[in-house]
């Protein structure tokens, strides 16, 4: 994509270098202004956003019950909308709403798998997706039951605006910009079953009785051969 | 994963409970016959990978970690009992695909037990359980294996230990001398070192090759993981094939044959070494790194053609030693070069080459007075045999009631480690000396 902007940007300079009548100037820089205008699109088909590009235009709470979450049994209710002291006609662009999960910083230490990356196609902060759903200009509210597979970790919910091509182009979230307040924990299940803990300490059993056994038969068989 | 890499106190627990584990092994197998020990030793630990299934802590996971740790040890019994039911001429091969396809099986592992824990997880488990379910097959192998060692093995090519002693043919032996010929025999030593710089080495490169090439090279995780897999998989031919080489050279040149093999396989695994920390492409990496492999591990196959004769009565104390310092190199070599960040990845592993070839160097000072060194042929000053060598580790009261028995008949076993050209010259003469003193 980028290339064929560059060639048609080359050949329009080398058009523009050459001389040419008056009239056709006019025709050379719209020319000229909307391949600029077409390659802009062109990285953003290449799918380099940045977060850091994106606009907080957007307003997101999420409420749960005190202590710590348990995944598959818990729910939280998150609510988003448009932040009004932004003008109108801001978000005339979005299409879709997709609110996630986020790992916050603290559970990011050490684990290169949850970076956070500022293109938007390499970043790993939100990996659990709440809800995607049609954009509606009016504030709306969800209670999610937290997923069987979230992991143990603490989190944030955070939600992108995209456009009609899949892309972000505003976001929010529910904590601040330094992802330090408003974070919760979610305690993973432990996957233990009590069929699976008494089948462990069974086999456990068992090895260790079957060895005293074979001790204890080697023992006759020698006493027999002795007698 | 812990990319900081093991700290002091970490590296000094689990090495420490690694010797002591191999060092009593081996002993237990002088003392009570490597079928015993090993299936005791095989069916205590299960249950700590049965309990593998309920962890859910940090502690209760470390200490699962812990106790499983301590079945390899079944490592020493299972050359010792190679070196007890297999002669002279074959037990470095007998060694070498015992304890290669052993290490070939912990990278197998890594295969496999992703295929299991999907498996389980496609038949309608939840990812949660579907890996506890998995732990059960790994242990319930571990208990069938020790039922198939206790129906169907025995010590020695007479029977067991027990029967042999209750009909007067094998003496129990006393712990303490067992122990005491074995740590007071310089080869036992020079022989832990060296094995330090060949098997603690290919402990030391299955924890780092993978990070190696996925920081270096810029390679998925997952590439990096399958290319450090195909590294131990080597393990199938190539200690295998160390301990034939040892067989073959012995029946030629004897032990200065297996000496020799030994020292040049292993100082050339360490120059590879070295190449490998040096070459910077992702195919010169991958080629030299199976190459260095091959020779790492055939050297540890020939160190258990040289084992079996170091000492009789405390072969498994020698064993032990050996096993045990295979894990203080590893240990050591992971924090002096791999430890935090004062030498880069490539840095530490040349390091780590130059280091190979030095404790390597060690071997030229084993000496056999019956047959010789790397240097020095056979003690001309008296005419050294075999059962003078192998006798010297049972006083005369002991050999006046008889106790050494066992050592004579592998003393006379052991005539072939002359080589060839002496070897079939005494056997014209035929010696046979008399068991009284």
């Amino acid at each position: 994509m980028s290339r064929i902007s560059t060639w048609l940007i080359t050949s329009s300079i080398q058009e523009l270098i050459t001389p040419q009548n008056s009239s056709s100037m006019a025709s050379r820089v719209l020319v000229l202004a909307s391949i600029l205008i077409f390659s802009c699109f062109a990285e953003t088909c290449y799918g380099a956003i940045s977060f850091s590009s994106l606009q907080r235009t957007l307003l997101v709470t999420a409420s749960h019950r005190q202590g710590l979450l348990k995944a598959g049994e818990d729910k939280i209710t998150v609510r988003w909308g448009l932040n009004q002291s932004f003008p109108a006609g801001t978000d005339s662009s979005y299409k879709t709403i997709k609110v996630q999960l986020c790992y916050a910083p603290i559970s990011q230490v050490d684990r290169a798998w949850r970076k956070t990356e500022d293109h938007l196609n390499k970043d790993k902060t939100c990996q659990f997706k709440i809800v995607k759903k049609p954009y509606i200009n009016v504030n709306e509210t969800l209670e999610w039951t937290i997923e069987r597979d979230v992991p143990t970790a603490t989190f944030f919910i955070r939600a992108y605006a995209l456009d009609s091509d899949d892309h972000e182009v505003a976001y929010g979230q529910n904590t601040d910009a330094q992802k330090k307040t408003n974070l919760f924990e979610i305690q993973a299940i432990t996957g233990r079953h009590v069929s699976l803990d008494i089948a462990s300490v069974c086999f456990s059993a068992f090895s260790v009785v079957s060895l005293m056994g074979f001790f204890f038969m080697e023992k006759r068989k020698a006493r027999k051969s002795q007698q | 994963m812990d990319r900081r890499g093991p700290s002091i106190q970490h590296g000094v627990a689990s090495v420490s409970g690694a010797v002591f584990a191999r060092i009593a092994m081996g002993t237990a197998c002088d003392l009570f016959g490597p079928r015993l020990a090993s299936a005791s030793l095989i069916l205590l630990t299960a249950p700590a990978v049965y309990f593998t299934s309920i962890a859910s802590s940090p502690i209760s996971f470390l200490l699962v970690r812990f106790f499983t740790g301590f079945s390899l040890a079944t490592f020493v019994s299972a050359q010792f009992w190679m070196s007890s039911m297999f002669s002279g001429p074959v037990v470095g091969t007998a060694n070498g695909v015992a304890a290669g396809w052993g290490n070939l099986g912990g990278g197998a592992t890594q295969l496999i037990m992703p295929l299991v824990f999907s498996l389980i997880r496609d038949i309608g488990a939840v990812k949660f359980t579907a890996w506890r379910i998995a732990f059960f097959i790994p242990a319930l192998f571990q208990t069938l294996s020790a039922f198939a060692i206790l129906i169907f093995g025995q010590d020695l090519p007479d029977g067991n230990y027990q029967r042999l002693q209750n009909s007067g043919n094998k003496q129990k032996d006393k712990f303490s001398r067992v122990f005491y010929h074995g740590i007071t025999n310089y080869r036992g030593w020079i022989l832990a070192l060296t094995y330090g710089y060949c098997f603690g080495v290919e402990l030391t490169v299955d924890n780092i090759i993978a990070e190696y090439f996925y920081d270096r090279f810029n390679l998925k995780l997952h590439t990096a993981g399958i290319i450090a897999a195909s590294f131990g998989l080597a393990n199938l031919v190539s200690r295998p094939a160390g301990g034939v080489l040892s067989d073959m050279m012995a029946k030629r040149f004897g032990m200065r044959g297996r000496l020799w093999a030994l020292w040049a396989v292993q100082t050339l695994g360490g120059v590879f070494c070295i190449i490998l920390g040096q070459v910077g492409s992702l195919t010169a990496s991958i080629v030299v790194m199976i190459v260095f492999s091959v020779f790492v591990q055939a050297a540890c196959g020939l160190t258990f053609g040289v084992v079996p004769f170091v000492s009789r009565r405390s072969l498994g104390v020698i064993s032990g030693m050996t096993g045990g310092g295979g894990n203080v190199g590893a240990v050591l070599t992971q924090l002096i070069f791999f430890k935090g960040s004062k030498y880069s990845k490539e840095t530490g592993i040349t390091l780590m080459g130059i280091m190979i070839v030095c404790c390597t160097l060690p071997i030229f000072l084993i000496y056999f007075p019956q047959w010789g060194g790397m240097f020095c042929g056979p003690s001309l000053e008296k005419i050294a045999t075999e059962e003078d060598y192998y006798l010297s580790e049972w006083s005369s009261k002991e050999q006046g009631k008889g106790l050494h028995q066992a050592s004579l008949k592998f003393a006379d076993n052991s005539r072939s480690e002359r080589g060839r050209r002496v070897h079939s010259q005494t056997l014209s003469s035929n010696a046979t000396p008399s068991a009284n003193v």
